[in-house]
């Protein structure tokens, strides 16, 4: 357990952030000038809306959300799906191995604990997202990159309760 | 055109959130603690480079520039994802980069996410009148708010991002 662990740090804790973090802000830059700042979070909705509209036609019609969210054949959809081959690729290039289930709390005696935090986290995430209306990528990188006031009130709140609930969820770890 | 786009730009992103480790819950919660900045460092020069970028490009292209109103829930939806944001380790692109490369509990985030985006569009109408429609100041900017041009305002918010990124250790020095 320690010794994957000191490599990981050691691997991470290179500044390779610097040049990734100007990638991603040049990235972030192309993409409006392209068609649409990044954005995630509304893609959750379009997907569940489009599932469920194939089990109960015209629920997508019938939901006030939905109706004026659109249909899911839009530019952000598919920035989802890059996600997943962007990521795929990476990983698979790469000579770091990616572990399968990283214990983080201290509540997180196992992993099916673990996977109860990653299920009740994401549901919380999405409901908060959706409420605010975006999440890291639209608000905090996009939002604050235009300069919206709405990213930056996001951002702060995010952090309040993140920074609090990640120290009191830790343990001995 | 726009999903050829969001494709190429996702396949992008996911490969630096990959690279930078932003995929990792382990990651995200000792940046989080504030024992390691690396990733909030690397969203801190992101959004630097972006705001000037974007603002600088403005001067020569149309920007497709999406400003995003500010109401009372966007404060209370931020104070939820934070929570979420902790407990699970990811946010809503992290989950999808961690699932496509091998993690077995993004999964379970992304899962977790597609049932609070379900729950929240079945209580939107009672959530609108609760928490979108109350203080909806609108889509304002920071620049619109001080009354200056937004390519300055994006240069000294990056100079000040970056001279915060430069001076604060990346990795924290005291033992928790």
């Amino acid at each position: 357990m320690a010794a994957p662990q000191a490599t990981a740090v050691a691997t991470l804790a290179q500044p390779n952030w610097v040049r990734l973090g100007i990638l991603f802000g040049l990235l972030s830059t192309l993409s409006i000038a392209l068609f649409a700042p990044i954005g995630v979070s509304t893609t959750y909705p379009r997907v569940v809306g489009a599932l469920l509209d194939k089990l109960m036609p015209g629920f997508e019609h019938a939901s006030p959300y939905l109706s004026q969210l659109g249909g899911a054949m839009k530019g952000e959809t598919f920035l989802v799906v890059g996600l997943l081959v962007g990521a795929f690729v990476a990983a698979r290039l790469g000579r770091s191995r990616v572990s399968e289930v990283e214990l983080v709390h201290a509540n997180e005696t196992g992993v099916s604990r673990r996977y109860l935090n990653a299920f009740l986290g994401g549901f919380l995430l999405l409901f908060g997202a959706r409420l605010a209306g975006g999440c890291t990528s639209g608000h905090v990188i996009s939002g604050i990159s235009q300069l919206s006031l709405s990213g930056f009130v996001f951002a702060a709140g995010v952090f309040a309760t993140g920074i609090v609930t990640a120290k009191l969820l830790k343990g001995g770890r | 055109m726009d999903l050829l786009y969001g494709l190429l730009v996702g396949m992008a992103m996911g490969t630096l959130l990959q690279r930078v480790g932003a995929s990792s819950p382990r990651m995200i919660t000792r940046n989080l603690r504030l024992e390691n900045l690396s990733i909030i460092k690397f969203m801190a020069l992101t959004i630097a480079v972006g705001s000037v970028g974007s603002y600088l490009l403005q001067l020569f292209l149309p920007m497709h520039f999406v400003i995003k109103p500010l109401y009372l829930g966007v404060l209370a939806g931020g104070l939820l994802f934070g929570v979420g944001f902790a407990v699970a380790g990811y946010c809503p692109g992290t989950c999808v980069v961690g699932a496509a490369e091998g993690r077995k509990d993004a999964w379970f985030t992304v899962a977790g996410g597609l049932l609070g985006a379900l729950v929240f569009t079945l209580v939107y109408p009672a959530v609108e009148a609760g928490l979108i429609r109350p203080w909806n100041l609108g889509k304002v900017t920071l620049a619109d708010w001080l009354h200056l041009p937004p390519l300055l305002v994006a240069l000294l918010l990056a100079s000040l991002l970056v001279t915060v990124v430069w001076r604060l250790p990346t990795v924290s020095q005291v033992k928790p």
